[in-house]
């Protein structure tokens, strides 16, 4: 019996060695530099860049220094640090994508190596290349507050985002309430006269929850009064009249946005880019 | 040699184009290479893969001559170039193959400018390595820096193995790309109804592709790197789509990509976030370095997120992009639910899909509608329910309706005629149809000269299908009225339906209009443009046999079999079939006189568009030694115990994947038998059963082991229980 024991004994013993042993087979040590703070980062560079049996890495937190042994035949330190950078962490070979950064603990997010902008010196270059920019369109002054808090909660819509669309729906309240009727032409003032009491209704509502759903459904008729009252106002660059088919079991919903590239507010990101333009209002 | 001489001349007169001949030779060489620690065989131009890029200047004259010295035969077809009928490379079609050994040349007037580029038309050698970019440069092109991003996919496979694996529905591919949406999985993640909704309405596995690939490439390599461009330069990136069949997402770690061209097309700059390519689509982009000290990631991933491949544009420390997180198939499978009919139709619920403005795909991209949740709290949207998205909504991405052309590209006037393709297809069998036809089953399609032709592409099967036309431009009808982007092959998303238009303004010839997906062009997805009154092509000495050459590529038959050893006797089916038809014979040994054999052999064809039913007729021979029941569920003796019969059957698949098969021999005796196979519980873990009117049963499970290999148990009523390997080519 005890021969037994001592043999198992023996066998577990040699199985530890070998194990020990054949831990790393061709291997090559480097050191390099890995930008981080403290030993939480440690934990997260370390389990990014281990491999079993093929990479074993130690993050020194007094000198940013990373001591990587690693099969050469199975991998490399740029795939290593790759890796590194991917669960958010700069090295001299490569910068970290900027949302890994920001997806790490508040703690761990260590002063980057500076980035110097090339565009600055240039940046007339630069210009006209982008999407033509929308912002600085005056779609009649007289009407403006109320439009801009409209697409302030189209926007908060598009993310469903029910907290900034109240916040944003109390805005469009107040700029209702102060539209100047005097200044509108008689054609526009008739239609205000019957369309603000449901404008204040739907605003109000979306005012009052943060529930997307609910807020949802007031958009929809507020988007079509609006729709209405920009059909009387001439604009110096166009508005886009919009349509989701789905909305409402397939009755459809519309709404206005200063793009003609579709970002559907009554879905959310999984419906995003469905809908169509059926008008353009200049 | 005056009279080509005249000719050349009269050309140069008409057109105004300085005459400047431009000349390449290309050798086509076997070679074997090394991407993976595996030597496996591929095809090189030149000695490299990819082919070398080939330069040109609208105006010139291209002289190419292609010195094949391999001992197959090849072809090679100018993508996206308007050209003679004769020149345009699809062998047995417009151009004599190039037989093994010998030299072709072609010899065209560049007429046109920007991104293209080549590839081999013959058989499966564009997955091999034939292909290279074709770039043509404008007259007076404004100075800037610019780079050719050529893109392609690579297995170690053999392609024709693939091709023979996808026509078996073998899902060990899905099993290589972690796709297989088991039941355990889908329990898992609280997905149990959507994975039984799936199969009910007889659907496997889904997938955005068929094919698993070991390695994707950017001119040949997993990471290419131009550290020329100065920090704050703006650089023209041509992007060629040149794999066999492989979709790609493109991301740039320096900013916004913006789009100049599609096709080879200019069109009007367009700033997104990122696009897909198409297979065989070419994209021009303009992009920034915006840092000093800084080389930016242009990466490209595979559709499916299996793998990527990168352009590092600059020099420095490398600014990785962040990498596109894998599918949410379940959210994806639970869209196709409420998308597809039992009877196997897509529905679009009335949303007039089009112009990829409504990628469904959406709700398997965690990068925009948040992570995966591992409870059923993950309501569709389209359902109305309200959940917390973490997702991004800022994301812009391209579709075709923001194409814009810079000019007008109305059709000359002419008489408009409407054709209608639908795009169907069958997953499980791998038959890729227009209109439930394939290229070898319909007639081609005449267009005279100076005609208009709109198509009406609708996409009723379940996957997206880049459909290329040859020899020349269409417009997308995208609602930029006269300035709709001229384009040569559109991408259609399941369920869309596109318009495109084009006028036929080539003297003469065929022209092939097909998807690009390699593996579904083989199989016949597409139809011949041909003129009316086409002279004869010197081409093709015998175009009958030629033609028959061109329709042999749908109709070959692909064997198959499934051979089982086990302790209790051998089970197995062999099968050999085409798009319509198949031959199997199926049998069962026993290892003594009590179980007996059995073996059946059939005849038979696949009748639906779904090809959910086929009839069939055959031979059933069958000796048991000791059975005791008489009677089958009809009343009927059995003949169990001896029995040698013809007969005919009907099959149908039920929704749940269950077929259901009918018989009636020679003696008027009938059998209703039902069968389960491969039902998905793991990974690896397949299970099947069977059950017939004479009270024969049997069930039984498999564990993958390899492609080939899985081990077996099994109970069968006749022969018990067993166990063994399975050998399934």
């Amino acid at each position: 019996m005890k021969t037994l024991r001592n043999i198992a004994m023996a066998v577990a013993m040699a199985f530890v060695f070998t194990s020990c042993e054949a831990q790393i087979k061709n291997p090559k040590t480097e050191t390099v530099k890995v930008y981080g703070n403290c030993e939480m980062c440690k934990k997260t560079i370390e389990k990014a860049a281990n491999e079993k049996g093929i990479v074993k890495a130690d993050w020194n937190v007094d000198t940013d220094m990373l001591t990587l042994t690693y099969d050469q035949t199975k991998t490399n330190t740029d795939a290593i640090l790759k890796k590194v950078a991917y669960a958010g962490y700069d090295s001299e070979t490569f910068r970290a994508p900027d949302e890994a950064y920001k997806n790490l603990p508040e703690c761990c997010q260590y002063d980057r190596p500076a980035k110097v902008s090339a565009i600055a010196e240039n940046h007339d270059s630069h210009k006209g290349h982008d999407m033509p920019a929308a912002e600085t369109t005056q779609n009649s002054p007289l009407f403006n507050p109320v439009y801009t808090a409209y697409f302030s909660i189209k926007d908060a819509l598009i993310k469903s985002d029910g907290k900034t669309a109240s916040a944003k729906a109390s805005e469009l309240v107040k700029a209702i309430a102060a539209a100047p009727m005097d200044k509108m032409k008689t054609e526009q003032h008739t239609l205000w006269m019957k369309i603000q009491s449901s404008l204040k209704t739907d605003a109000g509502h979306i005012a009052e929850t943060t529930d997307v759903k609910h807020q949802r459904d007031h958009f929809a008729s507020l988007s079509e009064n609006l729709y209405a009252l920009a059909k009387t106002t001439t604009n110096d660059a166009p508005y886009y009249y919009q349509k989701c088919p789905m909305y409402d079991n397939g009755k459809g919903a519309h709404w206005l946005s200063k793009e003609n590239t579709i970002k559907n507010p009554y879905y959310g990101s999984a419906m995003l880019s469905c809908g169509s333009t059926v008008e353009t209002l200049k | 040699m005056k009279h080509c001489y005249q000719l050349l001349l009269l050309f140069a007169a008409l057109s105004g184009y300085a005459q400047n001949s431009k000349e390449y030779d290309l050798y086509v060489t076997d070679t074997v290479v090394n991407y993976t620690g595996k030597k496996v065989k591929a095809i090189a131009i030149n000695g490299s893969i990819p082919a070398p890029t080939l330069h040109f200047t609208e105006g010139d004259t291209a002289v190419i001559r292609v010195h094949n010295k391999m001992h197959h035969e090849t072809s090679i077809h100018w993508h996206g170039l308007l050209l003679p009928n004769e020149q345009d490379g699809v062998p047995y079609l417009t151009t004599a193959p190039i037989k093994g050994m010998s030299t072709h040349t072609y010899k065209f007037p560049i007429k046109q400018s920007g991104t293209y580029w080549y590839h081999s038309h013959t058989m499966l050698q564009e997955q091999i390595g034939m292909y290279g970019a074709f770039i043509i440069h404008k007259k007076q092109e404004p100075e800037l820096p610019e780079y050719t991003m050529l893109l392609s996919d690579w297995t170690d496979a053999n392609p024709h193995e693939i091709e023979r694996s996808l026509h078996k529905a073998n899902d060990w591919y899905a099993i290589k790309k972690g796709a297989t949406q088991n039941y355990a999985e889908a329990i898992g993640k609280g997905h149990f109804l959507t994975k039984f909704t799936n199969e009910w309405k007889r659907m496997h596995a889904m997938d955005v592709s068929d094919v698993y690939y070991e390695r994707f490439f950017v001119n040949g390599k997993q990471e290419d790197h131009a550290p020329q461009f100065k920090p704050g330069e703006k650089v023209r990136v041509r992007i060629i789509n040149g794999s066999a069949s492989t979709y790609f997402w493109l991301n740039y770690a320096g900013g916004k990509i913006t789009v100049v061209a599609s096709d080879g097309m200019d069109v009007q700059p367009v700033a997104v976030d990122r696009f897909i390519v198409g297979v065989s689509e070419t994209y021009d982009v303009i992009v920034t370095i915006p840092d000093k000290d800084t080389a930016f990631e242009l990466v490209a991933t595979a559709e499916d997120r299996t793998g990527q491949a990168s352009l590092w544009l600059g020099n420095g420390v490398k600014q990785l992009q962040q990498p596109l997180p894998k599918l949410k198939y379940f959210e994806g499978m639970k869209m196709m639910n409420d998308m597809m009919t039992v009877g196997g139709n897509m529905k679009d619920m009335g949303m007039n899909m089009s112009l990829q403005q409504m990628d469904m795909n959406t709700v398997m991209y965690p990068e925009i509608t948040g992570k995966e949740k591992d409870k059923k709290t993950a309501g569709m949207a389209m359902e109305g329910h309200q959940h917390q998205e973490t997702g991004n909504t800022d994301i812009v991405t391209l579709n075709y309706a923001m194409l814009k052309s810079p000019v007008k590209t109305n059709l000359p006037d002419g008489p408009v005629r409407t054709l209608h393709f639908e795009l169907t297809g069958n997953m499980n069998r791998y038959v890729w149809t227009l209109n439930n036809k394939t290229i070898s089953e319909s007639d081609k399609v005449l267009i005279k000269k100076g005609e208009n032709i709109r198509i009406v592409v609708t996409n009723n099967s379940m996957m997206r299908h880049p459909m290329h036309l040859h020899g020349h431009f269409f417009r997308i009808l995208n609602g930029q009225g006269d300035y709709a982007p001229l384009k040569n092959v559109l991408d259609i998303m399941p369920m869309e339906t596109d318009t495109i238009e084009f006028h036929a303004s080539e003297e003469y010839g065929d022209w092939y209009f097909h998807c690009h997906i390699l593996y579904h062009m083989m199989a016949g997805m597409g139809r011949i443009f041909t003129y009316e009154n086409s002279p004869p092509n010197p081409q093709i000495p015998d175009p009958e046999m030629a033609l028959k050459m061109v329709y042999n590529d749908d109709r070959r038959y692909y064997f198959s079999a499934e051979v089982g050893l086990e302790s209790n006797g051998s089970d197995g089916e062999m099968r050999l079939e085409n798009t319509r038809n198949f031959f199997d014979v199926e049998w069962r040994l026993g290892f003594n006189k009590n179980t007996g054999y059995e073996t059946e052999a059939h005849f038979g064809r696949y009748l639906d568009k779904n090809q959910y039913l086929s009839v069939y007729t055959g031979f059933d021979f069958r000796y048991h030694n000791s059975l005791e029941r008489e009677e089958n569920l009809f009343g009927q003796a059995s003949t169990q115990n001896q029995r040698a019969v013809a007969c005919i059957g009907l099959i149908y698949q039920l929704p749940w994947l269950i077929n259901a098969d009918v018989r009636l021999d020679h003696e008027g005796k009938a059998r209703l038998q039902f069968v389960r196979k491969d039902i998905p519980v793991t990974d690896r873990v397949r299970l099947w059963g069977s059950w017939n009117t004479d009270f024969e049963y049997s069930v039984g499970s498999r564990y993958i082991l390899t492609k080939y290999w899985s081990l077996s148990a099994h109970y069968d009523s006749d022969m018990g229980m067993g166990g063994g390997i399975v050998l399934t080519y």
